[in-house]
């Protein structure tokens, strides 16, 4: 799916904006106004060209499971989360994105995997990005 | 620039210790002045690499505590963080403060105590280095950084898991020459293969332990240097930076920043991989190994594995890696590791490493990476100034 037109110019997105629209079930990214390239998180100058002019777009969604690992000794605070699976997925629109993969056995979870994105883990802040398999 | 050499090196026992950071720094500070025959106040500052002091130990401001600890309270001290490469950075800054004229005698090393904390609490302290925004709150841990990279590898090229377990069975078996080490015990491949699983495909013994301890050396200009007994020069040192989040980076396969570093570290050098007879490298987990030995141009890009499992990268291997047992034997108290590898180099090119020595070697290279290969730090050192 290809990334929607932009609407406005914009150097000052921040993560707060990225993660509202997650909780909104959206994947707003910045894109350079000048080469295109998206980027998550957002920055101040484009790494490909320099540019410091940035558009956003929204992702159509669809992807597909680049690398995962199944945590089983988490963070003190997770406790009660693992074992969980930890995933990273290239968007159909090239850019890369981390988050939580459920709805899906751990066996049958494998690189290259389709998913889609499924808005906020849980709705509680911090915001966590969350898959599930297409 | 002018020529720069380490001229005294220490390091305390790697494992749990009940003194403090500026205690162990202390020791390793004073081993390292007595190697070099340097008294403590022709130190001209102090640079010590630090990174959970505030979890681990209620502890800002190391600096001054760290030279109050030595004796020598009066000297300019200064704390420096990259995640695990701390005090590879603030080696390469002293090195600079040296070269430029600056100064002429430094100490400069890492501390750091990780086990006053339970494991939970070190898993999250530990995963401050990823991101805060983007990676924490989904509960990726430092395992699980290095799990997704070595997915990634496996899936390019067909990495397997017992080749990652030759690593840690590798390290294990030279960690047993280190009386430094925190672990001085063989392991087998089933036992890697059987231990438990901390973040799938990386099993217990594909990570390296949680430890306490510290290391520090004296470098000095040419001029202090050549009154010494054994300096080891410094060829070259660089420092390379890539995205602070995995997702961000171009190839979860490769670690870009430690093959910008080393390029770039064999050009100061006027040196290329072939010309490097040991190396102490980041094997933080065994993947980090892999892909260390492939990015610093000792492997070709996939054939890490390989290599380990071959025996290519043992003592007495084509080009020796981690004898001295690697962060996976020895420990890895995450600021001293830096300093620690450049122990480890300097001792070997003096040739005085008994029974871990690496015949004949005169350069040697360390590799430093801090959090999830967003900082990586390259140093060469040779037995002769370039």
């Amino acid at each position: 799916m290809n990334a929607t037109a932009a609407t406005e110019t914009d150097r000052g997105m921040t993560a707060r904006e990225f993660f509202d629209g997650v909780r909104a079930g959206r994947l707003v990214v910045q894109r350079c106004a000048a080469c295109g390239a998206l980027a998550v998180p957002p920055k101040a100058v484009c790494p490909t060209c320099e540019s410091t002019r940035w558009d956003r777009a929204t992702l159509g969604g669809d992807g597909e499971i680049a690398s995962y690992t199944v945590i089983r000794v988490p963070p003190g605070q997770l406790a009660a989360d693992a074992p969980y699976v930890v995933a990273v997925a290239r968007m159909a629109e090239g850019v890369s994105l981390l988050g939580r993969l459920t709805g899906v056995p751990i066996e049958a979870i494998g690189v290259g995997l389709p998913v889609r994105f499924a808005g906020a883990l849980r709705d509680a802040e911090p915001v966590v990005i969350a898959f599930r398999p297409r | 620039m002018r020529r720069v050499a380490v001229i005294g090196v220490g390091v305390t026992k790697f494992g749990k210790h009940e003194r403090t950071c500026a205690e162990l720094f202390a020791e390793a500070g004073l081993d390292a002045l007595t190697d070099a025959g340097i008294r403590p106040r022709q130190i001209q500052g102090v640079y010590v690499g630090n990174v959970v002091g505030e979890a681990g130990e209620r502890q800002l401001h190391l600096g001054p505590q760290v030279t109050s600890a030595l004796g020598i309270p009066e000297v300019a001290a200064t704390r420096f963080e990259t995640a695990c490469a701390s005090s590879h950075a603030a080696f390469r800054h002293a090195l600079f403060e040296i070269a430029s004229g600056a100064a002429d005698v430094l100490l400069v090393g890492g501390t750091e105590r990780v086990l006053t904390m339970p494991t939970d609490r070190s898993t999250e302290v530990f995963a401050y280095a990823s991101d805060a925004v983007f990676e924490q709150p989904a509960g990726l841990t430092f395992p699980g950084v290095f799990a997704l990279i070595a997915r990634a590898h496996m899936t390019k090229y067909g990495t397997t898991e017992e080749q990652m377990a030759h690593v840690a069975v590798k390290n294990h078996r030279h960690g047993v020459h280190n009386p430094k080490a925190q672990f001085r015990k063989e392991i087998s491949v089933e036992q890697v293969m059987r231990s438990a699983k901390v973040a799938d495909p990386l099993k217990l013994y594909d990570c390296c332990p949680f430890s306490d301890g510290a290391a520090a050396v004296v470098l000095a200009s040419e001029e202090v240097a050549r009154a010494t007994r054994k300096p080891v020069w410094v060829l070259g040192s660089v420092q390379a930076g890539d995205s602070m989040c995995l997702h961000d980076k171009r190839d979860l396969s490769r670690a870009m920043a430690t093959e910008r570093a080393a390029q770039a570290a064999y050009r100061q050098a006027g040196l290329g991989p072939e010309d490097v007879d040991v190396v102490e490298l980041h094997d933080c987990f065994t993947i980090a190994e892999i892909v260390a030995t492939e990015g610093l141009g000792l492997c070709e890009p996939g054939t890490g594995g390989i290599a380990a499992e071959k025996g290519e990268t043992s003592l007495g291997g084509r080009i020796p890696v981690n004898v001295s047992g690697g962060l996976k034997a020895k420990g890895h108290p995450i600021g001293a590791t830096g300093a620690a590898q450049i122990a480890e180099i300097t001792t070997q090119l003096r040739g005085e490493a008994g029974p871990r020595q690496v015949d004949g070697a005169s350069v040697g290279l360390t590799h430093t990476l801090g959090g999830n290969t967003a900082t990586v730090l390259v140093s060469l050192f040779g037995q002769e100034p370039r």
